[in-house]
């Protein structure tokens, strides 16, 4: 599949810069000044902050809640062919499927059959991006009969259908038991519920309930978002309005086409590796970028990826646009807020039929983040080299999401989601500083549950949740180190250890810097951890045959060999994440702040000697102010390397 | 009575003295921020005044500049990096931005406890309160030898699961005090016994930083105050601007940390008490930002805990008070795209805008109002400074944008005055509320030059410009109650069976409450609940729970309140679905003696008379001349049709063409629409 488009009035040029505009040029090309502009640019940001804030106040699911599982536009009408000039405050995963899920849903529906207070829904992947769980929510706006943009939510719902409750699962192997399909369809007419529509849902989702509320609520907003667009072109008119949205995406083409320029260019290569899927280990599955850069132009050809899964690791083609605009901003533009006018000097060349760009029936599409973060990353890899300094080293790659799940002495059901595996974990260092050891992976963001939350929720005890020395990716900024997770589960249980990047180093260094480790997980079946890795089951990850430690020629053990791996009570689980890469020969790392490091226990002294060059001597866990580095023997040490 | 409330730049003395408000700007003292407090107090005559109320921001500014006391962490094993992690979460402002950093995190260089500080110590306790692994005293005195070889000034201590079992909390502070002797030491069940690790200890850390900025403060003020004749009660108040008796707030500092927004708050509340406004939007616009607070019936909202800096959560009750960096500081520069930006960044107050004069290069809003000639040049900050308005043009001038002189001065102010208004649209909005029910209070000094244009943009009431805008925040600190309160968390099912440990529970916390009010004193009682959904992560606070004996036949009314609570905050109820209790609080209120508001002889007005005139440029195309007015003249009744400029000795109030601004009976001015007349 090829994506062409890319915001509004593609391939079209202007030779002026928008800076270098007059008043009456500008006025001719946006209809209004730039003082209006700006503050209708503004509005649209509050409307939206406006929309998510009662999302989020409003919202009963801890996804929507929590974890921010949403996207929120105002979108532009067809005349501008539907483009995003701001998101809300949802995740990063939803922003760029929002053009064409909003206009594949309208043209398909019809925009002449829209009516004001009309709410079109659809949820379909293979139309809208991301997976059936995530239903797409469209209010149109009006002047008179005009359709003046769109206010839009697409949210997370707690179920809708499908053999796994909640959907989270990577072993489904066909649409058929992945959940309510829902092609473009009214769910409200004219301000009232249409009822056909309603039911469909309710007949198919469980926790109908909740459900339902929080629908309800989300049509409350995208209401309050459409009334507060609709008086903004009351109070400045359909032309300025439209006129606005068009110099946003306008202008974030012209930044990003002005920051392509300023690369050489080139061809530049990256790839990262998905382990296997839920079905077996005999399948890797690689994808692979290529990025070709000639002026202010950028292809992105990831032809050479692997077909799709045979499981719902898969991701859509909309979900790889996404990726590839936030990896252009992360590493080109992070200060400007993400519209869709990214993506216009840019081609995306995607297979067909690949892990990608799935196709159904059997594409089964569910952790899309998990290849798409992939290609975040190789982006970030294939653009290393020409960014110099500006490159950015790699995170942690995966979520390794735990599920633990049992019952209650009473017979209730309990489970216990995202707690008791690697969900947080480190990313890599910039050229601002070292990184953070404790964040979501790149493209979600949200709440880490506390620890004493999930022990009153479920029958399990963190015992340790700390950052492990000599993990983090070594540089002149050190990534974030690895996060291990120790888990004592008080009743028998089943457990789903959801791990798919295991095979590689994910935390790859930049500019001169040091990967990080890999990640692994093990488990002690009776608790008793005295005996070290030796008397471990080694659930996923790279092992030394005879330690059981984590080792990159060892032999590779693939989480989905049990079905759901059944413990008893007492049980413990490791994880330990994946570290972030480090930013910058680790050599010249100060002296000083390796220091500070083996004090604070990221540095060993031996790491320090031997990665950074630099001597330290001492103890640093019990005598971490005792500490004395040896400049004379670290000059020597680094001025023999 | 004295109320004050120090700030960045200035301190602020209020005092009544026979029902009139006296009052008095100190040029804040930093780094001893008594002397500014004593000198204000000194200035105003604090000899025999009852009361002196005192919002302090000491603690505050430590935290944010980190001038910190060396304080360590003691821990459960296996998690002394909750510190670092926080709640695991990014600004949605930096989502994009591969360079954030957690503010106080290791990778930031700006902790608040360094990492080998922060000790985990061998033990175990779960969620029920069962023991999983006792506490090794040996292990623990091990760490705290290390920490007194580290010199530590003070201990914070907050274990997993203490706030159900705080046995091993309360050993480890016996062992601390032993080894460490004689030096403050928090536990966070005796600081804040709520669940949620993070806050708990993050807050409890705070706690053990601020016993030691205070202690040493509040001693030499008291003397100072002593010094000055002062023999009456010495309070400070709390993030919710309720006052603490202060070798109360000593106990647990943490409390105290920012009282000045909801100072303002309640000075607010006060103020619509006197003018029968009981739904208002509170906007106190100041050199780097504007406060916004809704006050509906009456009262503000309180939250159960807030943010000092992105994510280093406190759990102190505070007022509900929503930011936005725009202010008179603000500063104005030029996107890549050619158009004007206002704030975030601040000039603040070194150099502070160009027209100080203090080395300023970059123009700021102050500088836009300046060159509008809302200022006046000559008689600026009650002629304490004149102002420099080359220095604003030459800034103006050296932005590299297209826009015309005139374009760029114009813009920074009116998106200056949309920044403003869209956040008040914005608290407004999240607490469901219709502005056009609201009348707008602007204080602060920066507020009544930049608010007129507000009410063109905002569909409310009224624009309110109380008496002395400068120093409204420290008028709020004579306006509140005293009040005593304690919490603590269990997860419990709000269901029959469960009656009599609620019971317990709230007995318990309210005994020592009552026991520790003077005699003769008859408070009143607050019981409050945070519950949850089953299957919900977050709590709703403050659930109303019946005073008096829990039993079985109270559980259907505390059900019954929460679906209420519920429903009132978020606009929908889940009656079907049971309740969980997780906080249970009890609240003492002691009335305090209070500023009252007392109004002007309803007699008719004289004519206001203008002072003079000045142009006023770049407000719309044209210039326009308007009549100045001293606010010091203008009787109760009087109106003032726009363009107009009313002056102060602290503040200027800008009244716009087709505005009218009407004196109130208490001195405040009534902004609105000409055509729509006042009160319409």
């Amino acid at each position: 599949m090829t994506i062409t488009a890319d915001g509004v009035q593609a391939g079209t040029t202007h030779e002026r810069k928008l800076r270098d505009l007059d008043d009456e040029s500008f006025f001719e090309r946006f209809a209004c000044d730039r003082y209006t502009a700006t503050v209708l640019a503004n509005r649209f940001n509050y409307i939206l902050e406006h929309v998510s804030t009662r999302l989020l106040t409003g919202a009963f699911s801890p996804m929507l809640r929590d974890l921010y599982d949403f996207g929120a536009t105002i979108t532009g009408p067809r005349e501008l062919d539907y483009p995003t000039p701001v998101v809300g405050k949802g995740l990063l995963l939803f922003t760029g499927t929002m053009t064409e899920s909003i206009k594949n849903s309208v043209e398909e529906y019809g925009v002449d059959r829209l009516r004001p207070g009309d709410v079109l829904i659809a949820n379909d992947p293979y139309r809208t991006g991301t997976h059936v769980n995530d239903v797409l929510f469209i209010r149109p706006v009006f002047d008179g009969s005009r359709v003046v943009g769109y206010t839009t939510i697409k949210a997370h719902q707690l179920d809708i259908g499908g053999s796994v409750p909640g959907g989270f699962s990577v072993t489904k192997t066909s649409v058929y038991e992945n959940g309510l399909v829902m092609s473009p369809r009214l769910l409200v007419r004219d301000g009232d519920i249409v009822p056909e529509t309603w039911s469909l849902i309710m007949d198919n989702a469980r926790f109908g309930e909740l459900l339902g509320a929080d629908i309800q609520t989300i049509i409350s907003c995208l209401d309050l978002g459409a009334g507060l667009l609709q008086a903004s072109v009351e109070h400045y008119g359909a032309d300025a309005v439209l006129g606005t949205m068009q110099y946003i995406v306008d202008a974030d083409a012209e930044r990003m086409t002005e920051a392509l320029e300023r690369l050489p260019d080139g061809d530049y290569t990256g790839e990262g590796l998905l382990d296997a899927d839920g079905s077996s280990a005999d399948e890797e599955f690689p994808i692979r970028v290529t990025l070709r850069k000639r002026g202010g132009h950028l292809e992105v050809d990831l032809s050479d990826t692997s077909r799709q899964a045979r499981t719902s690791i898969n991701a859509t083609a909309l979900d790889a646009k996404t990726a590839i605009g936030v990896a252009l901003k992360f590493l080109l533009d992070p200060d400007n807020n993400f519209t869709s006018g990214l993506y216009r000097c840019i081609d995306i060349a995607l297979p067909d039929a690949s892990i990608i760009s799935a196709f159904p029936p059997e594409g089964v599409v569910f952790t899309y983040g998990e290849p798409t973060n992939v290609i975040l990353t190789s982006m970030m890899r294939a653009l290393a080299a020409p960014l110099g300094e500006l490159a950015l080293a790699g995170d942690f790659g995966s979520p390794n999401m735990h599920t633990g799940f049992g019952q209650h002495e009473s017979g209730r059901p309990w489970v216990s989601t995202g707690v008791g595996g690697g969900e947080h974990g480190p990313w890599g260092a910039t050229r601002v500083g070292d990184a953070d050891s404790f964040m979501l992976f790149m493209q979600v963001n949200g709440l880490a549950i506390p620890i004493e939350s999930s022990e009153a929720d479920a029958p399990l005890a963190v015992l340790r949740r700390e950052y492990l020395t000599d993990t983090a990716g070594a540089g002149y900024n050190r990534g974030g180190a690895s996060v291990q997770k120790d888990t004592k589960w008080l009743a028998p249980a089943g457990h789903n250890p959801l791990t798919l990047r295991l095979k590689e180093e994910t935390g790859f260094g930049a500019n001169g810097g040091e990967d990080g480790v890999r990640p692994a997980v093990w488990l002690w079946p009776d608790g008793d951890q005295s005996g070290g890795y030796g008397t471990a089951t080694r659930v996923a990850g790279v092992f030394n045959d005879e330690t059981g430690e984590r080792d990159a020629n060892g032999t590779y053990e693939w989480f989905g060999r049990e079905k759901t791996w059944a413990a008893d009570a007492g049980a413990v689980f490791r994880y330990i994440t994946g570290s972030g890469g480090g930013w910058g020969d680790a050599r010249t790392r100060e002296p000083q702040r390796v220091l500070r490091d083996v004090r604070d226990g990221y540095v060993s002294i031996e790491g320090a000697r031997t990665t950074y060059g630099v001597v330290i001597s001492g103890d640093p866990e019990w005598d971490p102010e005792g500490l004395v580095l040896d400049e004379a023997a670290t000059a020597e040490l680094r001025g023999n390397n | 009575m004295f109320g004050v409330d120090v700030g960045g730049t200035f301190t602020d003395v209020v005092a009544i003295k026979d029902g009139k408000a006296q009052v008095t700007k100190v040029p804040s003292t930093p780094h001893q921020p008594e002397l500014a407090v004593l000198e204000g107090a000194k200035r105003l005559g604090v000899e025999g005044s009852p009361l002196f109320n005192h919002a302090s921001t000491k603690g505050l500014n430590a935290v944010l500049t980190r001038s910190l006391p060396k304080v360590a962490f003691m821990t459960t094993d296996g998690h002394r990096d909750m510190l670092d992690a926080g709640r695991g979460w990014r600004p949605f402002d930096g989502m994009l931005n591969p360079h954030w950093r957690r503010p106080f995190g290791d990778a930031s260089g700006r902790p608040l406890v360094p990492r080998y500080l922060r000790r985990g110590v061998i033990e175990r306790v779960l969620a029920s309160g069962e023991v999983l692994t006792p506490l090794d005293e040996d292990n623990v005195r091990r760490h705290l030898a290390l920490l007194k070889r580290c010199d530590i000034d003070a201990l914070a201590v907050c274990t997993i699961n203490s706030y159900v079992n705080p046995v091993h909390e309360f050993r480890i502070k016996e062992l601390a005090e032993e080894v460490l002797g004689d030096i403050p030491i928090s536990i966070s069940y005796e600081t804040v016994p709520r669940a949620k690790e993070y806050a708990r200890a993050s807050t409890t850390v705070i706690d053990a930083m601020m016993k030691l900025m205070y202690a040493d403060y509040a001693s030499s003020l008291s003397d100072g105050l002593k010094d000055l004749g002062f023999d009456g009660d010495l309070n400070f108040a709390d993030c919710t601007a309720s006052l603490l008796p202060w070798d109360e707030a000593l106990r647990h500092p943490y409390r105290i940390i920012f009282a000045g927004p909801a100072a303002g708050a309640a000075s607010c509340v006060q103020l619509g008490k006197a003018v029968e406004a009981p739904d208002l939007i509170c906007c106190d616009v100041g050199g780097t930002s504007t406060d916004v607070t809704l006050i509906r019936d009456g009262a503000t909202f309180t939250n159960e805990s807030f943010d000092l800096e992105f994510d280093l959560a406190v759990n102190a009750l505070s007022t509900d008070v929503s930011s936005v960096g725009a202010g008179g500081g603000s500063i104005i520069s030029v996107t890549s795209t050619g158009d004007i930006k206002v704030g975030p960044e601040s000039a603040g107050s070194d150099p502070g805008p160009a027209c100080y004069g203090r080395g300023g290069t970059v123009p700021t809003v102050t500088d836009a109002c300046a060159l509008m000639g809302i200022l006046d040049p000559n008689d600026f900050a009650g002629g304490q400074m004149q102002l420099d308005l080359d220095a604003a043009r030459k800034a103006f001038e050296s932005l590299d944008t297209p826009l015309s002189f005139d374009q760029r001065i114009r813009y920074a102010y009116r998106i200056a005055v949309h920044n403003i208004a869209e956040e008040v649209a914005n608290v407004a909005i999240a607490r469901d509320a219709d502005p056009h029910n609201f009348s707008l209070v602007a204080y602060g000094s920066a507020g009544p030059m930049l608010i007129a244009p507000a009410l063109e943009i905002l569909d409310v009431k009224s624009i309110i410009v109380p008496p002395n805008p400068g120093l409204f925040s420290a008028l709020g600190l004579l306006s509140t109650d005293m009040v005593y309160g304690d919490s603590r968390s269990v997860y419990l099912p709000i269901a029959p069976d469960s009656a009599g440990q609620l019971n317990e529970i709230f007995e318990a916390l309210e005994a020592p409450l009552v026991a520790k009010l003077p005699a003769g004193v008859t408070p009143t009682v607050k019981r409050t609940m945070d519950g949850r959904l089953f299957g919900q992560s977050w709590e709703t606070p403050f659930v109303d729970v019946p005073n008096g004996t829990i039993d079985e036949s109270t559980i259907p009314t505390l059900v019954a309140n929460f679906h209420e609570e519920y429903e009132r905050r978020n606009g929908l109820a889940f009656p079907q679905i049971p309740v969980q209790g997780v906080t249970y609080r009890v609240q003492v209120f002691v009335p305090m003696q209070r500023f009252e508001y007392t109004p002007a002889p309803d007699t008719t007005p004289a004519e206001p008379s203008p002072t003079g005139y000045r142009t006023i440029h770049y407000l719309r195309e044209a210039s326009v001349d308007a009549p100045t007015y001293d606010r010091a003249t203008l009787d109760r009744g009087a109106k003032v049709i726009g363009p107009a400029i009313i002056e102060e000795e602290l503040c200027t109030t800008l009244v716009m063409q087709g505005q009218l601004a009407t004196v109130g009976a208490f001195g405040e001015i009534h902004l609105t629409e000409l055509e729509k007349g006042p009160g319409k």
